[in-house]
């Protein structure tokens, strides 16, 4: 019994028990012997815990507090150690918290839906679907799902013809929201059976109906849909302020099926019990059983995943590759921190001699080094909720979750307690060594004595260890810049700057009508061109970078039919649209407006398309037949266009083959004008909306902003990515620096009578700093080759995130080893220029 | 050094310990028991209270260790002493004033108590 009242006695901080822990033990003896009876003893132990549940507490803030005031004074001393402390392990910790609150907002936060582990997302398939009982004979015979929907979604115009909205719906399933397991606030979801009924959101609600219970049974009207372009919806409910999915829908419809619409997606709940391999392999089964002779491309495989892990899409890995350089960088501070506080325990190894000669036994000076660290640690983590909340804002402009529920955000239970967690493991990482150290300073006794070998090899080994994780932050951020540059200045066929462009959508206003939407293009193109300083103006259904929806199809070329599973894509244009867009005819000619009236049989293709049957320069003149049938001669060939920038690290194909078609019958759901301007665009854009407008109130006009801007928002992830990247190796850099510097400049103090005897011996300033150099440059090139051996594992991570990033570039290596070694050498060589104005003689005389 | 009025009040454990030493040198235990006693058992101090008031009164300056052991035969030698300090007297005395003015003022609302 005594020795368990000794272990608890250790839960005392050092100090107290070093005074007390012997009297409290005597008396426990004295106690236990006293009460010899079987109930007075579980009497006494009850006393005794209840005492030491009280006491201890109190005792050790009472000790924390005492170290606190004693590490206060201590920082204050030296307040730009202190500073530099703060500030590098506050932003390692604030930018951890921030990517970590991202990582919990996508990936360990539930998803809003009912029992969501089992929910998934059927990727790259599509079930029968040509009518209702297909898709429900389908679902019903599934037999790893418990239930299925479907859903499609797209930005639509809702209202009615004299107002109409631009609004994000979705056609679904019945079954869509039972499967999800969301209920309405008002009203109800669909029926088995239901046609032509809406629920809506709740923003919806509010904005067009003022959230009146009266809402149920009212008429809503969304034109472009097909097949049913305007068909009055009745609303049966309204939904949660919280609930948008897919894609911040605000209106849900009930669906229509037709066959060969394939744009809809598949989400399923597995049925119970089911593991995600067994559901991947009976999903796998399930395609095969479907479609046994369809070969799929390698970047389009069917596959099933937890809806949550789609959700998250590639900014799951873009997360967890920022987590990566977030945690290298704490390291790196940490190593850092460590080989400061080794220092700064080394230089107060007199006083702590002092305080261990007055009675302070190892455990008190170790508990005293390690309060020191742990209040560092909470101060910079205390700034470090600056950054992270900067961080957290950040990534939500940047890389916004699927879901309203996903917000991220820093006031959470499990953010904050890793922060706090992370605060700790910091301190006892960066504590450690010093404290472990603590025991055997004290034991010296000369004054600049020569430090234990030992405590030199560890710091170096620190130095090492942050040099090899700065070359793994230098390697990757300099191939993700590599790579990010070359993105954005890879040709995409069009030219961004000097070029406004402006969205309308015709459906369901009173331009939607035969011949008055081509009539509507033509009066506002009449006006555009008519503005001051507009050098040309055009328009398309599909703008380049934005688009995620083609029409298109298998095309075939004079008497040859289009190659096995190659889809041709089609963007009907206005004339003038390359002149206007700086898109490049190689060759032959683009439409003309006349062409565009009459929607005269001709056709531009592309590169890709063209050389799919010969040579580009050969392609004017010959035929192109559409699934439609209609044959159209080919009058132009232009340079690829990107239209899928945005995706740039998802999988589709760079180059496709693309068609372009007149635009008879303009005003679809991506309809943009475009504009050639003098100057600067952003001048015009106030000019060009007003122009738009006045053409026709009823036409909802969107989006007029530059080429510049869209660019701008395309681009804005990887574009930050590499900013974060570079910053972080930049931030790595500078401690590594500052780490090699103060070690260095340590070791010149430690050594200054070996050095003074051996400048007295003959050898000059200039050769011992050499010799700093030659021994700091070798643990440099040490690190350096563990970090270019890191840096080669990891590549192939990088290779997947970022589009582009080389996972082996020697080039980057090399350039990444010599500047750290120049760099490394530079600040050595200044850390150790104190050694010039040694006086040999002062020094021989102190010895 | 802290003036005996901003130390008051005081807690019932470190009031009784100057109490007890008011009598002479103790050590822990013997102060311990001493309290029990006074307080017919009503207040006990567990060791951790116990050492803990100790510890915050020595820092304080109310009591301070004693070199001198009362019969080094009779007595273990492990064992520390303590004696109160003339602060410890003088915090002593300020409480029980307070006290005193206290319970004057209790029994000019209420009336005296009556015992039994």
């Amino acid at each position: 019994m005594l020795k368990l009242y000794r272990m608890l006695l250790h839960l005392y901080p050092a100090a107290f028990r070093e005074e007390y822990a012997a009297a409290m033990e005597q008396e426990f003896r004295h106690e236990i012997a006293e009460a010899q009876l079987g109930l007075a003893v579980v009497w006494l132990w009850m006393r005794l815990l209840f005492d030491l549940a009280v006491s201890i507490p109190v005792q050790l803030a009472s000790e924390i507090a005492r170290d606190s005031r004693h590490a206060l004074r201590l920082w204050a001393k030296r307040p730009w150690h202190t500073g530099f402390a703060v500030v590098a392990l506050g932003v390692a910790i604030g930018a951890n918290t921030g990517v970590f609150s991202v990582v919990n907002a996508l990936l360990l936060r539930s998803l809003p839906f009912r029992d969501p582990a089992q929910l998934a997302a059927l990727m790259h398939f599509l079930p029968p679907h040509d009518s209702a009982a297909q898709f429900e004979s389908w679902r019903r015979h599934s037999n790893y799902l418990q239930d299925a929907a479907l859903m499609e979604d797209g930005d639509l115009n809702i209202g009615h013809p004299q107002h109409m909205l631009r609004a994000h719906i979705a056609m679904t399933s019945y079954n869509f929201f039972s499967l999800l397991g969301s209920q309405p606030v008002i009203g109800r979801t669909f029926a088995s059976g239901d046609h032509a009924v809406a629920v809506i959101s709740y923003a919806l609600w509010q904005e067009l109906y003022g959230g009146s219970d009266q809402v149920l049974g009212r008429i809503i009207r969304v034109y472009g849909l097909q097949p049913r372009p305007d068909d009055p919806l009745t609303i049966i409910g309204v939904m949660p302020a919280d609930f948008d999915y897919p894609a911040s829908t605000v209106l849900w419809k009930s669906p229509e099926y037709s066959p060969g619409n394939n744009g809809w997606a598949t989400i399923g709940r597995l049925k119970p019990g089911l593991t995600w391999t067994q559901a991947r392999k009976a999903f796998a089964a399930d395609v095969h059983r479907l479609e046994p002779h369809r070969r799929f491309r390698a970047d389009w495989i069917p596959i099933v995943l937890p809806l949550q892990d789609q959700l998250a899409g590639h900014v799951k890995k873009a997360s967890l590759l920022l987590m990566g350089v977030v945690i290298t960088t704490l390291l790196i501070a940490c190593a850092n921190l460590a080989n400061l506080m080794l220092a700064r325990t080394a230089d107060r190894q007199h006083e702590l001699s002092i305080r261990s000669a007055v009675g302070a036994s190892r455990g008190r000076l170790i508990q005293q080094v390690l309060t020191e660290c742990l209040l560092l640690a909470m101060v910079s983590a205390a700034l470090g909720l600056i950054v992270a909340v900067w961080a957290t804002s950040l990534a939500s402009k940047v890389q916004p979750a699927a879901l309203p529920s996903q917000a991220y955000t820093i006031l959470d239970a499990r953010v904050l307690a890793f922060m706090v967690g992370l605060a700790v493991v910091s301190a006892v990482m960066f504590g450690l060594l010093p404290a472990l150290g603590v025991g055997r300073t004290h034991m010296f006794t000369a004054r600049g004595s020569t430090e234990l070998r030992s405590s030199r090899i560890v710091r170096d080994v620190l130095v090492t260890a942050q040099v090899t994780l700065t070359i793994v932050l230098l390697t990757t951020s300099v191939s993700v810049v590599r790579a990010v540059s070359h993105e954005l200045h890879i040709d995409r066929g069009f030219r961004a700057d000097g070029v406004i462009t402006a969205s309308v959508a015709l459906d369901g206003t009173v331009r939607d009508k035969p011949g008055q939407r081509l009539q509507y293009f033509e009066e506002v193109l009449d006006r555009l061109r008519g503005l001051p300083g507009v050098q040309s103006a055009s328009a398309t259904e599909f703008l380049p970078l934005l688009s995620g929806k083609f029409m298109g199809g298998p095309y075939a070329f004079d008497s040859h039919p289009s190659p096995k599973g190659t889809a041709t894509d089609v963007i009907p244009i206005m004339a003038d649209y390359f002149a206007t867009t700086g898109g490049h005819i190689l060759y032959g000619r683009e439409f003309t407006d006349q062409e565009i009236r009459s929607d005269a049989n001709v056709v531009l293709v592309n590169e890709t398309f063209a050389k799919l049957w010969l040579r580009a320069a050969d392609a004017v003149g010959h035929t192109v037949t559409g699934p439609d049938g209609t044959a159209r001669t080919i009058v132009g060939v232009v340079r690829n266009l990107d239209f899928m920038g945005q995706y740039i690290s998802d999988v589709f194909d760079v180059d496709p083959p693309e068609t372009f078609i007149p635009a008879h019958n303009p005003g679809g759901f991506d309809s943009t004008f475009a504009m050639k301007l003098e100057g600067q665009p952003e001048d015009h854009v106030a000019a060009i909306r007003a122009a738009l407008q006045s053409v026709d109130r009823g036409v909802p006009v969107y989006a007029v902003e530059t080429m510049q801007q869209r660019m701008e928002r395309a681009f804005a992830r990887p574009k930050f990515y590499r900013t974060a990247l570079v910053f972080f190796a930049s931030f790595a850099l500078l401690l590594a620096i500052i780490g090699i510097g103060a070690v260095v400049s340590y070791a010149v103090t430690q050594r200054i009578h070996e050095m003074g005897v051996r400048l007295a011996l003959g050898t000059t300033p200039t050769r011992l700093r050499a010799r700093f150099v030659r021994h700091g440059l070798a643990t440099v090139a040490l690190g350096t080759l563990g970090g270019i051996a890191c840096a080669a594992s990891t590549g192939k991570l990088l290779g997947n995130v970022i589009e582009g990033a080389k996972a082996f570039d020697l080039t980057t290596y090399v350039l990444a080893t010599v500047s750290i070694c120049l760099i490394a050498a530079a600040s050595i060589w200044v850390a150790t220029r104190r050694i010039g104005n040694m006086d040999v003689v002062e020094i021989l005389r102190a010895e | 050094m802290p003036s005996a009025d901003n130390l008051i009040p005081l807690s019932p454990a470190v009031f009784h310990i100057l109490l007890s030493l008011g009598e002479g040198e103790r050590h822990g235990y013997a102060l311990k028991r001493e309290i029990a006693k006074r307080t017919n058992g009503k207040l006990k101090l567990g060791p951790g209270v116990l050492y803990g008031s100790i510890n915050k009164m020595l820092e304080l300056g109310l009591i301070e260790e004693s070199d001198e052991r009362p019969d080094p035969h009779l007595d273990d030698e492990r064992r520390r002493y303590y004696r109160i300090t003339s602060l410890g007297r003088q915090v002593a005395r300020a409480e029980a004033t307070r006290m005193r003015e206290l319970a004057e003022m209790a029994a000019a609302t209420f009336g005296k108590a009556r015992h039994a």
